[in-house]
């Protein structure tokens, strides 16, 4: 190796391990994280237009209570102003008000520890009646809770319910009947009477009928509204129900995931209520998005990394970054690994790939396969293109149409896949996947001209190569560890550039010369200086 | 160890021809000369270095189908890309009874006109950028290597380093490598000494042979006609390139002598196998007698006396009786 590039490829790898060294010894930022333990970060986001009249967005926003421990809450407000309301009834309400222009985007992110939450039902009696405040609230008849009609009276007489002096058995009677009998069914119906009178009902409308049968049968009841939180996925919003009984509230929910008396770990409770998670007044249009991610950190640790210690460093941080930028740089910052590792293999092991970073791109794509699965994906992409690529030879069509024929084949496999994943219920095959298109396509044609011009072995080999360099680059994308490494500590890709530099200026064999000239090693024939 | 074993031996691995020849002696702006054959081939007609001659050329679609008009009355030619690499892209074609022929299979003027319509939509060039397809006359094989050419023109490849030819080996087709004289296609390596012009091994796809596969004739011990010229043809072209490190193709032609049938910047490490000897010590000892290499180093030494050196330098590095 040249002299300049050792000590380049030195000063990069130093300067990488010194600010790392800094991070980790003198301001304490944690070098490996624990699965599973760390807070969410989550986010809302609403997109508001309107017609510059004055309006509102509110929006429901969680609060501390067992099970849920909110910190470092961070709005921002796009020129309305903004203000949080605790009401009555407990909700935390964010209020954006002000002259609604044509577009706005306001963000709620925030930082939540959740823990499961267990509340068993008392064993035995007696029970006491509810008082007065909470039946005053919790058990009369509201415009979506249909106390008193017909239907639901009925419904209770033949059920049969238990006495009041059995008061869990009351109210576990109303659970299962509604958990069992009422269907659940997406985006159907919410309103509690025609979920009654069908035997089927969205989520919402299943949880308005069990806490309409409950203040029915005398127990007070009320919506909540949730979101599950779901690791690398957009969360979801979910209504359940609380009952109160012997001086607490309850949780349970009838849906097929559903519990009772206790919370999973990943529900968050936004608030209490026959409320809306998010609405506007006086405006044009409103629509939000949730999003969140996990952390693999603790809270102290995370707090750390939002604001260490020193200047520098907290104006560097990407912690600080909205939720969708930092879960594409977690992503992209893995590049760099993937890319020494693509040079080790091809200039020191000097293994013959298709395209230099095709196995970056198709590892990067299908991070969230297994690797047997993504391998099989991208297999039956290319074999039906291949196949294709075999008929069209026939047509003896120009180069660019024809590649563009084969993008449009590899366009349509991925779309037939997406169909497949989701008529079976698997995973979302392809989904939301900006998958390499066109990379697929020139691999196709380069593997077809190979087999043509060097015998259908070389080009399965060439292909089994590939695949195999791909499958090694693979695990990097899926490690948490390898992610939060690159994430947090970004000096980290001043060492793989340096790394990177070395073996740019390394001239000894590659292991393939090895292979090549190993019968002049031994070979007393052979010329000898 | 093997790589210290190699070492001692001076076999030149990929990473090392890389950063020590072809990225420093190299300079980037010589590289269309010699990666587009039709610039190779105006560079060295100007220079009065023999070619095959020119029959047709297709830079764009449209005249695709004017190619083969072109060719009446030829009775053997070879469609190639211009800015092709590792021998990709070529389609060799004898005329009988007025059917194109590749081999023994027929090709039809729409095959021929689609593979050429390939070659310009850049499927074969370097970078998959647009190329243009090219047609020259077949060269016909010199009659005393004729016997050991089978369905295709062999070459002689040259190592010319800063102007001295440091090995050289004839490279035979077979019926493996489909006609084409690329080694990891399937064609036979076969190292000559440099001194005296006559073949000392053979290799095929890696291994040491002594007969040839298809028709088991001796490949060792065979002079090579016109072998002087052959060396300072491949000398002069390599000087007017401009490259400091250039494998020169030269094939020997009944009629033209040896002629430049392509240059190539970044030639191929499998002359070592074929010499049975590492590239290091010859390139070294050229280092050594022409001392440190400089841009644009002066011409100054004749074509005969590069040739000279070489021959010397080759000797020198030539295992020593026990």
């Amino acid at each position: 190796m040249s002299r300049p590039a050792l000590i380049v490829g030195a000063l990069l790898v130093v300067f990488g391990l010194g600010v790392f060294a800094l991070k980790v010894f003198r301001y304490d930022i944690p070098l490996v994280v624990a699965e599973g333990v760390g807070p969410w970060q989550v986010e809302l986001r609403v997109n508001v237009r309107g017609s510059n009249a004055r309006g509102s967005v509110r929006a429901l926003l969680p609060a501390n209570e067992p099970g849920q421990a909110i910190f470092d809450e961070n709005p921002t407000s796009d020129r309305l102003e903004f203000a949080v309301r605790e009401q009555e009834g407990g909700n935390r309400t964010g209020v954006w008000s002000g002259a609604i222009g044509p577009i706005h985007e306001v963000v709620y992110a925030f930082h939540v520890q959740m823990s499961a939450v267990e509340v068993p039902l008392p064993a035995t009696g007696p029970y006491l009646d509810p008082p007065a405040p909470i039946a005053a609230l919790y058990l009369g008849q509201t415009p979506v809770l249909p106390v008193a009609a017909p239907e639901v009276r009925k419904q209770l007489e033949a059920l049969e319910l238990p006495t009041m002096k059995d008061l869990p058995g009351r109210i576990r009677t109303l659970f299962q009947w509604v958990a069992n009998e009422v269907d659940t069914v997406e985006r159907s119906n919410d309103d509690a009477l025609l979920v009654l009178a069908n035997k089927y009902g969205s989520e919402s409308g299943k949880e308005h009928l069990l806490v309409t049968l409950l203040r029915a049968a005398g127990v007070p009841a009320r919506i909540v509204h949730g979101l599950e939180l779901r690791a690398d996925a957009t969360p979801r919003e979910r209504t359940f129900s609380e009952v109160w009984i012997a001086e607490r509230w309850v949780p349970m929910s009838t849906s097929a995931d559903g519990f009772f008396a206790r919370r999973p770990p990943n529900f968050l409770v936004l608030g209490r209520g026959s409320v809306p998670n998010v609405e506007a007044t006086a405006v044009v249009s409103v629509g939000h998005r949730y999003r969140s991610l996990r952390e693999h950190l603790r809270a102290d640790e995370i707090a750390n990394l939002l604001t260490p210690d020193n200047a520098v460093f907290e104006q560097l941080s990407f912690y600080r970054l909205p939720l969708p930028t930092q879960a594409a740089l977690r992503v992209l910052l893995l590049i760099p690994l993937g890319a020494v590792m693509i040079v080790l293999f091809r200039n020191v092991i000097g293994v013959r790939t298709y395209g230099t970073f095709m196995p970056i791109l198709i590892s990067l794509a299908l991070r969230e396969f297994s690797l047997p699965r993504s391998l099989a994906l991208v297999a039956a992409v290319i074999l039906f293109a291949l196949l294709l690529r075999r008929a069209l030879e026939f047509l003896r069509l120009l180069m660019v149409p024809r590649l563009s024929i084969m993008l449009c084949t590899v366009v349509l496999s991925v779309a037939g896949f997406a169909l497949v994943g989701d008529s079976t219920q698997n995973a979302p095959l392809f989904a939301g996947v900006l998958f390499p298109m066109v990379i697929l396509t020139m691999l196709t044609e380069r593997i077809f001209i190979t087999s043509a011009e060097e015998g259908v072995r070389a080009a399965a080999l060439t292909a089994a190569i590939s695949g195999a360099v791909a499958a090694t680059i693979h695990p990097i994308f899926q490690n948490a560890h390898a992610e939060y490494l690159m994430f947090t500590f970004p000096e980290l890709t001043f060492c793989a550039m340096g790394v990177l530099v070395w073996i740019g200026g390394y001239t000894g064999y590659r292991v393939s010369d090895l292979l090549r000239f190993r019968s002049l090693a031994h070979d007393p024939g052979a010329e000898a200086p | 160890m093997l790589p210290r074993e190699l070492e001692t031996r001076g076999v030149l691995g990929i990473n090392a021809r890389n950063q020590r020849y072809t990225l420093r002696v190299n300079e980037r702006r010589f590289y269309p000369l010699v990666d587009d054959k039709l610039a190779s081939k105006r560079m060295c007609q100007e220079a009065g270095i023999p070619v095959p001659r020119l029959l047709a050329v297709a830079e764009v679609h449209a005249q695709a189908k004017r190619l083969l008009p072109q060719l009446s009355g030829e009775s053997a030619f070879v469609l190639k890309p211009a800015r092709g690499a590792m021998g990709n892209g070529i389609l060799v074609i004898e005329m009988r009874e007025g059917r194109m022929l590749r081999g023994s299979r027929v090709v039809s003027e729409e095959d021929f006109i689609y593979h050429a319509a390939g070659i310009i939509s850049g499927l074969y060039s370097l970078a998959g950028h647009a190329d243009a397809a090219m047609v020259e006359e077949k060269l016909i094989t010199h009659p005393e290597i004729a016997p050991l050419a089978v369905d295709g023109v062999p070459d002689v490849r040259v190592i010319v380093y800063r102007g001295i030819p440091v090995m050289a080996m004839m490279r035979l087709p077979t019926a493996a490598s489909g006609g084409r004289a690329n080694l990891h296609q399937g064609a036979l390596g076969v190292g000559i000494d440099l001194e005296i012009g006559v073949t000392t091994h053979a290799m095929f796809r890696g291994r040491t042979i002594a007969k040839h596969p298809d028709n088991q004739r001796a490949l060792v011990g065979v002079a090579i006609p016109s072998f002087d010229e052959v060396l300072t043809t491949a000398v002069s072209a390599a000087g007017r390139s401009g490259l400091g490190y250039v494998g020169a193709d030269v094939v020997i032609d009944a009629r033209l002598g040896p002629s430049i049938l392509e240059l190539n910047a970044r030639p191929g490490l499998a002359i070592q196998l074929a010499n049975r000897a590492g590239l290091g010590p010859r390139l070294d000892a050229v280092d050594e007698a022409l001392g440190p290499w400089e841009r644009g180093e002066p011409n100054d030494l004749s074509t005969e006396a590069r040739v000279a050196l070489g021959r010397a330098v080759a000797h020198a590095s030539r295992p020593r009786a026990a």
